[in-house]
């Protein structure tokens, strides 16, 4: 198969082993999967950019910098990136949190294997019918509302929908529960990987279990909270699938996200020209993130 | 193992809380697949629904669920198999030649995987309507490699770095090629990596939302995009179909995962936790 995917004169190339060909060797074995990944990363780089120069849909029309204007002037577009931001932070704090306390309390666990299967279950659906499952739980079949007007803390059915915050909640809430166990799985694995022994020669000396978990486990774990973090952060951080089945960005655009503005503009409303121009301030800012934070992360990572 | 305030009963009452809370929501869920339609929305949620295995009869007349599961197949499994075939000559480079940009090409490969769908989703929309391939599984297919594709490679990577190099060494000096060693030696000592690799890429692509929805329009609906279309009219939004698809697709995840639990967080790392 893999013989396949290489021109046959590479094979022959390898076996020679003439300097040369040695050192192109590597380049071709890694060349073809750069150029995909090119083919999807520079050429919609480029269209987005040139056709953030132009407006219409079908003729074209050049406008320059208008797009970009209108955009920075947009105030649906800020509240888009302070939504993104705001929801997102909190998920990542909450899953975060969630996460850390479970797999501090299994770890060591004899049934750590149950555990993990029972906790992983809500990441294995699909996130659009985990959107809808929630959206029935919320919404249509406002199951949540009866549990709390059953246990006393809601009078009437709550319109999750009608404040901003509580619809923000929702959001918060459906991403938690289904997406906690990634960052719990990450962690235990972390925390079993870890030494036993200094665990345990700290607890002889009479540290409690709290102090040798602050002290020693979670100091240990930084690199692997790192990645763990960047990688769900940027899922959050492009949450799509949970706003576009539940809230479609309402009430009045407050649970809107980054990726929703850019489908209604683009594919809702058929602005190509001004989602594009959102595209590429989006694309910046995500080249800016990952030179900063990922690269740094993962090389830590490695040892 | 230390007893004491670890094994206490709040401990046991805290897992509790949280399982039941993950466990609740699905068995609800599994419900809604067996319950029919009027009692699904209903003016108070109805907890112990008559339990019907008919209606599935007539949400299967319905609606076209095995081509959309079919789909599903053909767009993940293609996937998987163009990721793997770019990704372990790739991974194999990365892993055990030195070379100059080494470095550089990893960290790019790694860096695809931080783009948004929705920045580069118009872009992507317009390239597979000039290519004609709008509503193909095609169009997926490619698309769900693209995503993927960073994510096999370092997973693999990770595991073929861990592969000792005296094996090679013998193999070489026996006067095997290095295309030789990667097929004969390499690819079944990291097996596992592979597997991994393939199976987290499968189920990523089985739950790709954004640009399924701009690709598929019907013909080509997976699962994943399929359920937002089962709404009919005054019918509203069609729960027990959802939920059947929900578990269709649940279903082989669960076992795929199963397959590879004790790999999963360092698959789920990119191969950077050694779980």
């Amino acid at each position: 198969m893999t013989d396949a995917v290489l021109p046959t004169s590479a094979l022959r190339m390898a076996r020679r082993r003439s300097p040369f060909r040695r050192k192109v060797f590597p380049y071709l074995l890694v060349a073809p999967a750069v150029v995909y990944l090119l083919a999807i990363t520079l050429y919609p780089g480029i269209f987005a950019l040139w056709r953030s120069f132009y407006q219409g849909r079908f003729k074209l029309e050049f406008i320059g910098l208008e797009n970009y204007s209108d955009l920075f002037g947009d105030e649906a577009f800020w509240h888009s990136l302070y939504n993104t931001l705001v929801i997102g932070g909190i998920t990542l704090a909450v899953e975060f949190a969630i996460a850390m306390t479970l797999a501090a309390l299994v770890y060591r666990d004899p049934f750590v294997r149950g555990w993990r299967i029972v906790f992983l279950l809500p990441m294995l659906f699909m996130p659009s019918a985990v959107a809808y499952l929630w959206k029935l739980l919320f919404n249509d079949g406002r199951v949540i509302s009866d549990l709390l007007m059953q246990v006393g803390l809601a009078s009437s059915n709550i319109d999750f929908m009608g404040s901003s915050w509580l619809a923000r909640g929702v959001l918060v809430v459906t991403d938690v529960w289904q997406w906690t166990p990634f960052l719990f799985i990450i962690f235990v694995a972390a925390l079993q990987g870890q030494d036993k022994e200094i665990e345990e020669a700290a607890r002889l000396d009479g540290a409690r279990w709290s102090q040798v978990f602050f002290a020693i486990s979670l100091p240990l774990m930084r690199p692997v909270i790192a990645i763990a973090l960047v990688l769900r952060g940027i899922d959050i951080l492009t949450m799509f699938a949970s706003p576009h089945i539940i809230t479609q960005g309402a009430p009045a655009g407050d649970t809107e996200t980054v990726s929703y503005f850019i489908y209604r503009t683009g594919f809702k409303s058929f602005e190509f020209g001004y989602a594009s121009a959102a595209s590429v301030v989006v694309l910046v800012l995500t080249v800016i993130l990952a030179q900063s934070f990922v690269r740094r992360f993962f090389r830590s990572g490695r040892e | 193992m230390a007893e004491g305030s670890r094994f206490s009963i709040g401990r046991t009452i805290l897992l509790l809380v949280w399982g039941l809370f993950c466990l609740l929501p699905v068995i609800f869920f599994a419900t809604i697949a067996l319950r029919p339609r009027n009692e699904i929305i209903a003016p108070k949620p109805i907890y112990f629904p008559t339990i019907s295995v008919e209606t599935w009869a007539k949400i299967w007349a319905e609606w076209p669920i095995m081509h959309y599961f079919m789909n599903s197949v053909i767009a993940v499994s293609g996937s998987v198999l163009i990721c793997l075939v770019l990704g372990i000559p790739a991974a194999y480079s990365l892993a055990r030649y030195q070379y100059k940009g080494r470095e550089d090409i990893g960290f790019y490969i790694l860096s695809t995987k931080m783009m948004a769908p929705a920045a580069v989703a118009i872009p992507i929309f317009f390239l597979f309507r000039a290519m004609g391939l709008l509503d193909t599984v095609w169009a997926l297919m490619l698309v769900y490699a693209a995503m993927n594709l960073s994510i096999v490679v370092w997973i693999i990577r990770s595991y073929m770095i861990d592969i000792p190099h005296e094996i090679e060494d013998a193999a070489r000096t026996d006067g095997a090629s290095d295309l030789r060693i990667l097929w004969s030696i390499i690819i079944p000592m990291c097996l596992p990596g592979i597997i991994t690799a393939a199976v987290i890429a499968a189920i990523f692509a089985m739950n790709e939302y954004l640009f399924t929805l701009i690709i598929a329009t019907k013909n080509a609906y997976p699962l994943s995009v399929a359920l937002a279309n089962f709404s009919g009219g005054s019918d509203g939004i069609i729960y027990n179909a959802i939920a059947l698809v929900a578990f269709l697709a649940f279903f082989p995840a669960l076992l795929l995962v199963i397959l590879i639990q004790n790999h999963l967080s360092r698959g789920l790392t990119m191969g950077a936790v050694k779980g």
